[in-house]
């Protein structure tokens, strides 16, 4: 991890591109670290009943993932201070998510400078996330 | 028939304005079962691969802006999901634990609004939670639209928020989550 500082940050500055190869494992591992247990994220026999071609993301790994694609260009000394997303088409096992996102805003307010960032994360059958985040850095980092 | 829809919605709509504001679920505050801690947070870095050392590594994060380890800051709704009864869960379609009697989203399933699709999370952050913090979370609804039709159905947009609050009740963060309850027949009244 090599964090930016925020005095090198521009607008328009893009994020190391993310990419997540999907599979049952992640999947399932994820809905499980944060403690979701609705069986569509793990029991591929139930999802099937409920319409859906395998298990899927659920959306706690989503916002995880989302804050992972942030500060691992951030680094440690970012502090996420919010995120909003909108969500799209699920991701199935097999299926790759590609973070992607840019600096679409700066600023400087009580001592942290602020980067407002604009990012999505597609797969081949669209977006499955897309939004805005805001974290904030040292000023003297 | 279009006069009886008409008085069937201001009628619905009366008895979900009367949501707004009102909590979600029953049972009041949820607690955290555990306090925030290096176990869970260790177990959620490896399911995303996030290897951000103010997380698991004191000696980088006592360096680093927050100067011990923190939780990872979209953990924040991890922390407050209930601890589930397994048995039974896909027979009360997903339901982590037992839910009796009606919920405020009984009245939209009544209404013909049975499907359910999320459509928006987002969460404002205040500060990061430190290891041994309880967090506790209340939610309420926040607006119910009109009808809308949109590519699912006819359906209205739910929103609910959620506050979270350790200790001496400080809020340290916020979450904005929004479904879409939708007649998946196209027949809603």
């Amino acid at each position: 991890m090599s964090p930016v500082r925020f005095a090198d940050v521009s607008v328009g500055d893009e994020l190391p591109t993310l990419t997540i190869t999907m599979t049952a494992t992640l999947i399932a591992a994820g809905a499980i670290a944060t403690r979701d247990f609705m069986p569509v994220h793990h029991d591929r026999d139930y999802a099937a009943r409920q319409g859906a071609p395998d298990i899927f993301m659920n959306i706690l790994s989503d916002t995880g993932y989302c804050s992972r694609f942030l500060t691992d260009w951030a680094g440690p000394d970012a502090m996420v201070t919010r995120l909003a997303i909108r969500l799209g088409v699920p991701a199935f096992p097999g299926h790759t998510v590609v973070y992607t996102g840019a600096v679409a805003g700066l600023s400087t307010e009580r001592g942290v400078g602020v980067v407002d960032i604009a990012f999505r994360a597609a797969t081949d059958l669209g977006d499955h996330v897309s939004g805005t985040a805001t974290l904030t850095l040292p000023l003297d980092g | 028939m279009k006069g009886e829809h008409d008085v069937g919605d201001e009628t619905l709509d009366e008895q979900l304005q009367a949501l707004i504001g009102q909590p979600v679920g029953r049972g009041g505050p949820s607690v955290a079962p555990d306090p925030v801690n290096q176990p869970m947070i260790r177990h959620w870095a490896a399911a995303f691969a996030d290897d951000n050392p103010v997380y698991v590594d004191p000696d980088a994060a006592g360096h680093s802006r927050f100067g011990q380890i923190v939780a990872p800051p979209l953990m924040l709704q991890t922390w407050t999901m209930p601890t589930p009864v397994l048995e039974g869960i896909a027979e009360r379609g997903g339901s982590p634990v037992e839910t009796e009697g009606e919920t405020a989203l009984s009245v939209l399933d009544r209404a013909g609004y049975t499907a359910t699709l999320a459509t928006n999370s987002e969460f404002e952050i205040l500060r990061y939670l430190h290891v041994g913090e309880v967090v506790s979370s209340s939610t309420v609804f926040e607006s119910i639209s009109e009808e809308k039709q949109t590519r699912m159905g006819r359906g209205r947009f739910v929103t609910w928020v959620t506050t979270y609050t350790v200790e001496a009740d400080e809020v340290v963060g916020r979450q904005t989550f929004r479904i879409l309850k939708f007649d998946p027949t196209g027949t809603a009244a």
